[in-house]
């Protein structure tokens, strides 16, 4: 080959490795970019004042009269819209009316009993009367046609001065027939129906948004209905929620409908709910008093069941836990089984068995370990336990990974023990000693760059799995750890990062309203392992420079 | 041209003291002068003793005797089964798995490859020095402390006299005695091998086996090995194999000239070299093949 191509051939061979790393890199910023940049809303976003009413009743954190005067301030801003809604529901709500009015009458005919002077027959013409009134007033409130609901009123309004009625509970029907007199006038009666149903979903709209009203949290409500929107992209979606409306419009006449979005100030034109719209549009601010809000403690928190508010504190743990546990197991029996491979087994059809089983297990899915850890070890936890222990806990979830990763180790140990030259061992037996403090005292630990090189690999996979802990012990949602004794432990089931992501992606209930949960959960998993990788490097590399006489 | 023994005390040096040229001349190839040792009870008594591989011929009937406080030498071609012998005296051998002795190899009047043999106390009876420096990847310190604290000494105080001791018997001491911390890896190549020495004589041996000890290290350390042998022989057993006839020359008694597996001739070192007895021997000797 002449020179010239030489040199093209070996600047090509550079610009390919060059190429191969920018492309590395590149894959890298943009697979893991963007999550771990959605992951980080879950720590720094606009914080509503519902946050902190979270913050403090949940987690008992933040300054009680400051709050108080937020939510004064709030509740003042976001008090017309529930007076708007207020009064447009009565409107709405002939059924609760109908019941109002039989329940005056009712009250009517408890008072007459107690009047005095009035005979028995007197009451019964009166009730006869009342309850002609109370019909034609359900009737003018059922009526679709606004003149006759308005001659309706009119005759019993006429009747508003009849003594009999006077200083009774009777002179609220009356009121009731002029509220009504009132709205009719600014309300399409032929549209009830379709304002009835929009009310609903304006209504659901601003319950997510403000949360119950005042007083009106009943116990035993989940969390994500205690409080209202905690966060501004949640405002946001809800907001889209209130101001828009998804409506089925007939574009061509004889294909499908098609769905349009329409502004809500159209649906409800003309009504007396229209100016609401324009006024939470005005007020967001006011109504949610929005802060920037660091929430560090993201990473303490317990996740108030359901991942709707808090952290993923119980998450990490969980994480931690089973990780440290399962490199606990799997670490002496892998070096113990690579120790035997290399220094005792022979080369015979059992041994060469061994190995071939050790690298099938290598690429056996993880969900195989799941299902394998389900029947050995739960069941095997189930039957010692005689039964009390559902047999799903941190334990089985350990050593179900264990064994995932055990090949992992063992192929790693195995590569680095051939690895430690000869010379060490014969000078070692030269010296006296035997077989196996050979092994422990001079092989293991020129050895242990490259086990730990396996026990590197293996952290992040213990770690990241989702598969085996399916039906082993991960839980949605659990007692955090730190609430049990320590020798507890091993015994509950656990909520896990990889777990969780899943978790909150599947589950129906809260699925589209935490997005910022799945890549917070997603980005914390990513930082932990890249954490627990860089602290065993660390340590790798000190023993590798101590090994190398430094 | 430069004669070995004319110091050259006119030139100045840069080296370290104990590397310059003006030192004490080391001993002429001149044989005669070497006073003949006394000798006593053989230590390592072979009879008939032969090794195969397998199939192969390792060393085929060897009958020798080693005698005390003394270095036997062991000179031959490449392959002719020196480091074989050598390694069979401490059951080295054991690590080739298709190792298979005959005869018979007494060290101390025991026979090393019966089987009541405890191969523990053997290997720290019998010391061996590799032909390349294998200090393990550990401190100084810990590489001497390596043999004793298999024998269970754990006591700091004593373990720290006995590595001086060894540091020094092995001339060591000197230059390591600032940081005995330091990793073993870190000295130079003449300096590990000082060191297997001193981590050898840490285990307190009768008999000390040296494979080709110098092979791996440029002649002024070679030069500082030899000295350290003519030192240690006053107290140890020493057997050192060697395919440098000149340092066997130098260093030993007596001289062993094995070839083809074969024991050819033995006896003392002068005679060896100056009268052979048999012409295998003289032919090697005087370089006719090699």
């Amino acid at each position: 080959m002449n020179v010239r191509l030489r040199r093209i051939a070996n600047r090509g061979f550079t610009g390919a490795s060059v190429l191969s790393v920018v492309l590395l890199t590149a894959a890298l910023l943009i697979i893991l970019g963007p999550m771990l940049f959605k992951g980080t809303t879950a720590v720094f976003f606009h914080g509503t004042v519902e946050f902190r009413k979270v913050q403090l009743h949940e987690f008992s954190r933040g300054d009680p009269a400051a709050l108080a005067k937020e939510i004064a301030a709030t509740e003042k801003a976001r008090e017309p819209i529930y007076r708007l809604l207020d009064e447009f529901r009565r409107g709405i709500d002939t059924g609760r009316l109908e019941g109002e009015a039989r329940h005056v009458y009712r009250e009517l005919g408890k008072q007459l009993k107690h009047r005095k002077g009035v005979g028995p027959e007197e009451r019964i013409r009166i009730r006869r009367f009342f309850r002609g009134l109370r019909n034609t007033l359900i009737d003018a409130y059922e009526c679709t046609d606004k003149d006759e609901a308005r001659a309706l009123l009119k005759e019993v309004l006429s009747h508003a001065q009849d003594e009999r009625l006077a200083g009774t509970v009777g002179e609220r029907l009356f009121r009731m027939a002029r509220d009504y007199q009132e709205l009719l006038e600014t309300f399409d009666l032929g549209k009830r129906e379709e304002y009835a149903a929009a009310l609903d979903e304006v209504q659901q709209a601003v319950r997510n948004l403000f949360g119950p009203e005042a007083g009106k949290s009943k116990v035993g409500m989940p969390p994500e209905d205690r409080f209202g929107a905690h966060r501004m992209d949640m405002v946001r979606r809800y907001a889209d929620d209130l101001l828009y409306a998804e409506t089925w419009v007939e574009v061509e006449k004889g294909r499908p409908l098609v769905k349009k979005r329409i502004p809500r100030e159209e649906q409800f034109a003309g009504t007396t709910l229209e100016p609401l719209f324009g006024l939470f549009r005005d007020n967001v601010d006011a109504m949610f008093r929005p802060r920037f809000t660091v929430y560090w403690q993201y990473f303490l928190d317990d996740a108030v069941p359901g991942h709707y508010f808090g952290g993923v504190g119980e998450e990490i743990l969980g994480t931690l836990t089973v990780t440290a546990l399962a490199i606990a197991f799997a670490f002496p029996l892998g070096v113990i089984s690579a120790a035997y491979l290399v220094e005792v087994a022979g080369d015979n059809v059992v041994v060469r068995f061994i190995r071939m089983s050790i690298n099938t297990l290598a690429g056996v899915p993880s969900i195989v370990f799941g299902l394998f850890g389900l029947v050995f070890f739960v069941m095997l936890i189930q039957a010692l336990s005689g039964g009390a222990h559902k047999g799903e806990c941190v334990l089985a979830c350990a050593l179900t990974v264990a064994v995932l990763v055990l090949p992992v180790i063992i192929r790693a140990s195995e590569e680095a023990i051939r690895a430690v030259p000869n010379s060490y061992k014969e000078a070692a037996l030269a010296l006296g000693a035997s077989r196996l403090r050979c092994f422990v005292t001079v092989q293991l630990p020129a050895a242990l760059p490259g086990i730990l090189t396996g026990v590197i690999l293996s952290l992040s996979r213990a770690a990241g799995e989702t598969a085996p802990f399916l039906f082993v012990g991960a839980a949605a949602t659990t007692d955090p750890l730190w609430e049990y004794a320590a020798w507890d432990w091993p015994w509950q089931q656990v909520q896990m990062l990889s777990y969780g992501a899943y978790d909150v992606a599947m589950n129906d209930r809260i699925a589209g309203m935490v997005p910022h949960q799945q890549w917070g959960m997603v980005m914390t998993l990513i930082g932990l392992v890249l954490i627990l990788n860089i602290l065993a490097i660390l340590v790798r590399s000190r023993v590798s420079r101590k090994l190398r006489g430094g | 041209m430069n004669d070995f023994s004319e110091t050259n005390a006119s030139a100045e040096s840069t080296l370290a003291p104990e590397d310059r040229a003006d030192r004490p001349p080391m001993p002429a190839f001149s044989v005669e002068e070497r006073p003949r040792r006394q000798d006593g009870e053989p230590v390592v008594r072979s009879r008939h003793f032969s090794l195969y591989y397998g199939q192969k011929v390792g060393v085929k009937d060897i009958t020798m005797e080693v005698y005390p406080q003394s270095v036997t030498a062991i000179i031959g071609p490449s392959g002719c089964g020196k480091s074989t012998f050598l390694r069979s005296i401490n059951r080295m051998n054991d690590l080739i798995p298709a190792a298979r002795a005959e005869g018979e190899l007494l060290v101390n009047d025991i026979n090393v490859y019966d089987k009541a043999v405890n191969l523990v106390n053997l290997r720290q009876q019998v010391g061996m020095v590799f032909q390349q420096p294998n200090p393990f990847p550990k401190s100084i310190y810990d590489n001497i402390a390596y043999g004793p604290r298999l024998q269970g000494h754990r006591s700091r105080g004593s373990l720290d006299a006995l590595v001086e001791r060894c540091l020094r018997s092995a001339a060591l001491w000197d230059e390591v005695k600032d940081d005995l911390k330091k990793s073993a890896l870190g000295l130079s190549g003449g300096q590990q091998q000082r060191l297997c020495i001193a981590r050898a004589l840490a285990t307190e041996p009768k008999i000390l086996l040296m494979d080709e000890p110098c092979s791996a290290l440029d002649p002024i350390a070679t030069g500082r090995i030899e000295d350290l042998i003519a030192q240690l022989k006053d107290t140890y057993t020493i057997v050192i194999v060697t395919h440098n006839m000149q340092q066997a020359a130098r260093v030993s008694d007596r001289t062993a000239f094995l070839c083809l597996g074969e024991l050819v001739e033995y006896g003392a070192t002068p005679d060896i070299f100056t009268k052979p007895q048999v012409k295998q021997t003289e032919d090697y000797i005087t370089g006719r093949f090699g």
